[in-house]
């Protein structure tokens, strides 16, 4: 039974570290253009949750404009920064979204403080649900819930819509692309901000769960980071069953060897890696 | 250009050992900018010979700091032996490590040796009964050589100083050798590397162990200068700052990286004292470094050079080593 508590949770916290990296994936695969400052986006979006709530505003609210926030910070970030590095060596790319991501950092513990703090779930969320001789809290179940429906219409969005064909167009020939007549750097900073706006939604999801500090960005983007590294970049479904991976794995060993929960995705990366260089799911 | 030939550039090095104790009071930041000097010239090798953008240099310091510390301070092996046991140590960790990330190419090679430095980080906070965890290993000791004990920072500094010198100029000779144009063969293009017959693989795997080994004695230096082998040593932190210096540097010369480091440093030291949140005015200078400094500081010395001796300058396109810098131009 426990172990069925901790692979619920391994799922709930699956689908907030594929949040994470489908945006990551989406936007590598049109720019071509690895962004350090993800990690940055879902703390912020935690950190704005926060906020909002301490404002008394509820989670329903805050947790859309939270990641709408974010969104704009992003996509303003492209237009006014990002666009004009596109064509040097993603050396340049690391250093300057490095820099984004300090940037956000440090601004949010000026703002917040150094500590962090915890995030209040809604009244309708907060309490347990019981089903015979299994407890769950409700808070975490509606994260599944939602994040799978999420993940259904991002499918649908990336497959079965202009918006995914012109992404799939665009991170096979930006030039041809251009040349048909579609305005690609609006495309660029539109994808930007969709894709932060992912992570600073992941972040709101978050908060409530494990509350904010100013480090969680760092540890989100390494959590990306290995999950697209199993999952196979530019894969879809690779990021969705890495991310599950990754959370269950991580959960399960919270039970069973608390002080090597982490250190075991890491391993479970290592030894995928050993396996199969290119990931679950990797074409590359 | 002829500042980039290896006498001038090891000229230089010996001119900055020189230069720091009479601009700096402090011992320890003085140390410090020559230890970090040959970590990032280390990750130089890397990036700007080899062409490989490691996220994970922390690993191989952080391993060299835990290795020297616990020898250190439980064996009784004199520092002469322990600090060439440190750098095997990093040099096996990077042979791992590099032969697992590239098998990815670009940026997944870049996410992989991220992946690896948490990795890291996370076992030695896991086994903290080795590394003492989130305390670090305590009272490392500072060496004792001919009898005298170099406790005190400045006759520290120049036990550091020689050990700089002499391994600034092995990664010069490395860069010069039929080795290091190879390096750069492979850095121009592989595929073509490959089909002359260049076993390119073992050629990445052979720099990134050198560069662990550097990198890791560099770590062992560490310990014993600040006296303790911190878990913040193998943070990401850590490497993620290894690489920033490198590339604010420059890549097209090693003592670029001497620059690089002693400039972060001095920053770090000079800003943290006024602001707390320092790092956001670092954010902001790694951003304005990629925007109009694509050859990073040594770029600038390199233009100034130009300036005086009305030479061409490599463009802001081509900011690595140029493999042209032999001493007859």
């Amino acid at each position: 039974m426990t172990y069925l508590f901790q692979i619920l949770n391994g799922v709930g916290l699956g689908m907030l570290y594929f949040l994470l990296a489908v945006g990551l994936s989406v936007i590598f695969g049109l720019l071509q253009f690895v962004n350090f400052a993800h990690g940055a986006f879902y703390l912020l979006g935690a950190y704005l949750t926060y906020d909002l709530t301490q404002r008394d505003f509820s989670l329903w609210v805050a947790m859309p404009i939270a990641a709408l926030i974010v969104a704009c910070v992003a996509a303003l970030t492209e237009a006014v920064l990002l666009r004009r590095i596109y064509k040097l060596p993603h050396t340049f790319h690391i250093l300057v979204t490095v820099g984004i991501a300090l940037v956000i950092q440090e601004f949010v513990i000026i703002v917040w403080g150094p500590v962090g703090g915890s995030v209040a779930t809604p009244q309708i969320l907060s309490g347990i649900i019981i089903l015979g001789d299994f407890i769950y809290p409700i808070y975490r179940l509606f994260v599944i819930g939602f994040t799978v429906v999420l993940a259904a219409i991002l499918w649908w969005a990336l497959e079965g819509t202009r918006l995914g064909a012109i992404l799939r167009a665009g991170s096979e020939s930006t030039e041809t692309m251009a040349l048909l007549g579609y305005n690609t750097l609006k495309i660029n900073t539109i994808v930007f901000g969709l894709g932060a706006g992912l992570a600073g939604l992941a972040g709101a999801l978050a908060a409530p769960i494990r509350g904010v500090d100013p480090f969680m960005g760092i540890e989100a983007l390494s959590v990306a980071f290995v999950v697209v590294v199993i999952g196979g970049m530019g894969s879809y479904v690779g990021a969705l069953v890495a991310g599950i991976l990754v959370g269950v794995v991580q959960s399960l060993m919270a039970t069973i060897w608390p002080e090597g929960a982490r250190l075991m995705i890491y391993v479970a990366m290592g030894l995928v890696i050993v396996t199969m260089p290119r990931g679950l799911f990797g074409r590359v | 250009m002829v500042i980039n030939t290896p006498l001038v550039q090891f000229a230089l090095a010996t001119l900055t050992v020189l230069a720091l104790p009479l601009f700096l009071s402090s011992g320890i930041l003085a140390g410090e900018i020559l230890v970090f000097a040959l970590v990032v010239a280390a990750c130089n090798l890397l990036l700007g010979y080899t062409g490989l953008l490691s996220f994970g240099q922390g690993i191989f310091f952080g391993v060299g700091s835990y290795a020297a510390g616990i020898l250190l301070t439980r064996t009784g092996i004199p520092v002469g032996v322990v600090l060439p046991l440190a750098a095997v140590m990093g040099a096996a960790i990077a042979t791992i490590v590099g032969a697992l990330s590239i098998r990815q190419q670009g940026v997944y090679f870049v996410m992989l040796t991220l992946a690896f430095a948490q990795m890291f980080y996370f076992l030695a906070y896991t086994f903290s009964g080795l590394t003492g965890g989130d305390n670090g290993l305590l009272d490392v000791p500072r060496p004792i050589l001919a009898g005298t004990e170099l406790t005190d920072p400045w006759p520290y500094y120049w036990f550091v100083a020689v050990c700089f010198l002499v391994l600034f100029a092995a990664l010069l000779m490395v860069t010069r050798s039929t080795f290091g144009r190879t390096l750069i063969a492979v850095r121009e293009n592989a595929e073509r590397a490959a089909a002359i017959g260049f076993p390119v693989r073992v050629f990445k795997i052979v720099a990134f162990a050198i560069s662990g080994a550097v990198t890791a004695f560099a770590g062992g230096l560490h310990a014993m200068l600040i006296g303790v082998a911190p878990l913040s040593n193998i943070e990401y932190h850590t490497s993620e700052m290894i690489l920033i210096m490198t590339i604010i540097g420059g890549s097209s010369s090693l003592f670029a990286s001497v620059l690089g480091a002693g400039f972060y440093m001095l920053l770090a030291d000079t800003l943290s004292t006024i602001m707390p949140r320092w790092l956001l005015i670092l954010g902001l200078v790694l951003i304005t470094v990629a925007l109009f400094l694509q050859r990073g500081l040594w770029g600038l010395v390199e233009r100034l050079w130009g300036m005086i001796t009305h030479q061409r300058v490599p463009g802001a396109d081509n900011t690595l080593p140029d493999d042209t810098a032999s001493g007859k131009e």
